[in-house]
């Protein structure tokens, strides 16, 4: 009996101490204290570690291709958007293979939530930089350090008007709880949760203590819904990384302008006039 | 038969589509079978583009070569096609008098009559009507069909003078042409509808509820055409930023249970093919329409080709079931739409349907198409138990699908994984579900749609052929036969898994040439793969234009 055993149980191919664990833990919690109904629950993911995600817990799963969670979870929303439609996606994964499909689901507002394990580094493959990796990280193939500036997801978003735009980190799960069930309640269309995850294997800079010592929690007087001040919290990265709920928009989502979508979900229209 | 070709040819953004549309309507309505295809480059203004209407009192298949009548909206129209006007063939020039044509200054005379030149096209319309004989009541209904609820009464009244006076410039030319005669006592055949329209409404009657694509020519037409109908058929309909993103989401849709389809060309579908495998492994229903044209790269592309064949055949690594289909008329484009969304949805396994420019944009009259909406049976199990399994092992190797949302977790990986759908590394059950998945063909080879023959049945020469190159091989049949030939047509409308019963026909055969629209021959190729033909001749054409009738009987002589 699937739906009477818990969340996750299963033999687990992470590395001990890995990031991931509590972003595992802390999304079983969250589902358990809101109750969902895991039958309702769809978790989609590329390909990664943040990707294998899905099979270790007991929900519907579509793990499909690498850097394309974000298209395929926007036609399983659009084909039932009764489902919740959860992906877990790792920085490699959402913001480098799948990056543009990342900028225009910004901007198209389907209503899924994104959860990214962002761990500034290609674990799968074995240490390589990701697009979120810092200015001089040395890896076997940017040997002379990483080049090119950091991908910065948040201010992508808030540039783009996303309707919900967070950032956790896994290191603080009653901070992650909190965030993840923010974004899951969020009602308006896309929901980015960007999660800092310490990679404990390849990635020895960007450790637990790194993150500790710079994690800041938002001020409880900032206003999500004021842009600018999103935005310049997004921009604030180095001695000091914000954590806590960025920014909030309020305009409609793909789903409620949809005119195949008014009478109910597609596939419901299917099931009325077919087989 | 009498058989009567209009071109009407001009520069982009003159209004040789809108035009060409009108007199097709207009020659249905008079009972006329019409045939048309459309020339242009690729470019919004300028350059030249034509649309051939061909006419004959029985059905056509094919375009021809020689133009009877040539509308030039150009000077240079003039120069470049006037060498291929057929004896006795006439020119209309809307311009200056000048030798050899007839001259109507249509821009002019719509000035005059109206104050504007948007209605020269309607001048010209009127003259073509009057010149072929016919009466012009026909023409001045499709006026009204089309301006009326749009555009009020007066400007239907300004159509129909300029219309008139079309005809009555060109009354002293009376009798030089000899057009079909109009079908006094037939029943028209008032519908009328060109390969892309056909593919749009076969997939919206089977009950497609979601598309993706990015636009791309010549198959962006299905993709305009499903956006128009959505709402009549409850149609969500998004334009993907990528093709990377269409056949993903297509596939996210399937997986939720909606019958979902791309519509894509040959580079597009380049970007779809790791999609395409994502199909073969999840075993989900993506249907994709390809419209070929000639690559490689960008190729040319706005002309036909069939070259993308093999390409399909082979697109997505790894091993997988896959159906591909090949329709040759806008009638079997409607009908297949349908039958590929079937066996998608029978096997669960990817299917495409390949098109090109030729039948995109063929447009022919018929009697109506039943485009009522009539979902197909998408094979949907509704009450799985708790502990289903979506990749349960079976005999036929399609395993029992439920949705989620339903009373049990559907997992799904494009790992291999185990008959519950997780990511395994177990190799006896890699090999137990590859076997599975492949297992599928048997059903799938057995349902494979037999060729269709056309042509006496004791004929031992045979033209075997694909997808768009039907109506031409079926004309050319005719041609050669009517001269005593002996030849029969062998068309494959599904080209793979390839019907066994092909081989039939293909072995009492003495002479066989596989015509097809690409330099290497690829169909003849799987054909002797499969072991169906040991000898076979090729017939090529890889220009860019669509074969002819006439132009395969000629080079067959």
């Amino acid at each position: 009996m699937t739906l009477g055993k818990p969340f996750f149980d299963m033999d687990i191919a992470w590395c001990p101490g890995c990031g991931d664990y509590s972003i595992l833990r802390t999304l079983g919690k969250i589902l358990d204290e809101m109750q969902l109904d895991r039958r309702k629950l769809v978790l989609v993911s590329g390909i990664g570690q943040a990707a294998k995600l899905p099979h270790y817990t007991r929900a519907n799963v579509f793990n499909g291709l690498h850097g394309r969670a974000l298209p395929a979870a926007v036609g399983i929303k659009l084909a039932n958007h009764e489902l919740e439609v959860v992906i877990t996606s790792g920085d490699g994964d959402m913001y480098g293979e799948g990056g543009n499909h990342f900028i225009q689901n910004l901007r198209r507002n389907v209503g899924i939530k994104v959860f990214v394990h962002n761990n500034q580094v290609y674990g799968l493959t074995k240490g390589q930089a990701s697009p979120t990796s810092d200015l001089g990280f040395v890896t076997p193939v940017q040997t002379e350090g990483v080049v090119s500036p950091p991908f910065n997801p948040l201010a992508i978003a808030v540039a783009e008007d996303c309707s919900f735009v967070a950032r956790s980190f896994a290191g603080d799960p009653a901070h992650l709880g909190r965030m993840m069930r923010a974004a899951l309640e969020h009602r308006g269309g896309f929901a980015l949760l960007d999660i800092l995850q310490p990679c404990v294997t390849f990635n020895k800079v960007n450790t637990y203590q790194w993150y500790r010592e710079r994690v800041r929690p938002i001020d409880d007087s900032h206003d999500p819904s004021d842009r600018a001040k999103a935005f310049a919290l997004a921009l604030t990265w180095g001695d000091e990384i914000p954590i806590g709920l960025i920014y909030r928009s309020t305009r409609p989502s793909f789903e409620s302008q949809q005119c195949a979508l008014r009478e109910g979900t597609l596939v419901g229209r299917h099931e009325v006039t077919g087989a | 038969m009498v058989d009567f070709n209009l071109r009407i040819a001009g520069a982009a953004g003159q209004g040789v589509e809108t035009m060409g549309e009108l007199l097709t309507d207009t020659f249905a309505h008079l009972g006329l079978h019409v045939f048309t295809t459309q020339t242009y480059m690729s470019r919004i203004r300028g350059g030249l583009n034509w649309f051939d209407i061909r006419i004959a009192d029985r059905e056509l298949f094919s375009g021809r070569e020689q133009t009877d009548l040539l509308v030039a909206l150009r000077p240079e129209a003039v120069e470049l096609l006037g060498k291929e006007l057929a004896e006795g063939g006439r020119i209309l020039f809307g311009g200056d008098a000048r030798e050899g044509v007839i001259a109507i200054d249509f821009e002019g005379v719509a000035k005059e009559l109206t104050g504007a030149t948007v209605m020269a096209n309607t001048v010209a319309a009127g003259a073509v009507v009057a010149l072929l004989g016919y009466e012009l009541a026909p023409l001045f209904a499709r006026l009204e069909a089309i301006f009326l609820g749009k555009k009020g009464r007066e400007v239907v009244e300004a159509n129909v003078r300029c219309a008139q006076r079309g005809a009555e410039l060109v009354a002293p030319h009376a009798g030089q042409l000899r057009a079909p005669e109009a079908g006094v006592g037939r029943p028209a055949l008032q519908f009328t509808i060109s390969g892309n329209e056909a593919i749009a409404y076969g997939l919206a009657a089977a009950g497609v509820k979601f598309v993706s694509a990015y636009p791309m020519t010549p198959s962006t037409g299905i993709f305009t055409m499903l956006a128009r109908i959505h709402e009549e058929y409850g149609i969500l309909v998004e334009q993907a930023e990528d093709e990377i993103a269409a056949i993903n989401m297509a596939i996210g849709a399937t997986y939720a249970g909606v019958p979902a389809v791309c519509t894509t060309s040959g580079g597009g579908f380049a970007l779809m093919v790791e999609g395409v495998s994502l199909a073969g492994m999840l075993e989900l229903p993506a249907v994709i329409v390809l419209g070929q044209r000639p690559g490689p790269a960008t190729g040319l592309p706005t002309r036909t080709a069939q070259q993308d064949l093999r390409f399909a055949l082979h697109a997505g690594h790894g091993e997988f079931p896959k159906a591909l289909y090949a329709p040759g008329t806008p009638q079997q484009a409607f009908a297949l739409a349908r039958v590929a969304l079937e066996t998608a949805h029978k096997y669960q396994t990817p299917v495409i349907m390949l098109s090109d420019q030729f039948l995109a944009d063929m447009r022919k009259n018929m009697a109506a198409l039943d485009t009522t909406l009539r979902p197909i049976d998408r094979h949907i199990i509704t009450d799985p138990s708790e502990d289903y399994l979506r990749y349960a092992v079976t005999e036929s190797g399609v395993s029992p699908r439920a949705l989620p949302g339903g009373p049990a977790l559907v997992v799904m990986d494009s790992d291999e994984h185990t008959e519950d759908g997780h990511i395994t590394e177990d190799l006896s059950a890699r090999v137990r579900l590859q076997d599975k998945r492949s297992r599928k063909y048997d059903g799938m080879r057995a349902e494979a749609l037999p060729p269709e023959r056309y042509g006496p049945e004791d004929a031992k020469e045979l033209l075997v052929c694909w997808g768009s190159t039907y109506g031409p091989c079926r004309e050319a049949v005719d041609r050669l036969n009517s001269r005593g030939r002996g030849i029969a047509m062998l068309h494959f409308s599904q080209v793979w898994p390839i019907s066994a019963q092909g081989g039939d026909g293909l072995r009492r055969a003495t002479r066989v040439t596989c015509v097809e629209g690409n330099q290497t021959g690829q169909f003849a190729g799987m054909l002797k793969e499969a072991g169906l033909v040991r000898e076979c001749a090729l017939m090529t054409k890889y220009d860019g234009l669509p074969f002819t009738g006439e132009e395969i009987a000629r080079r067959l002589a």
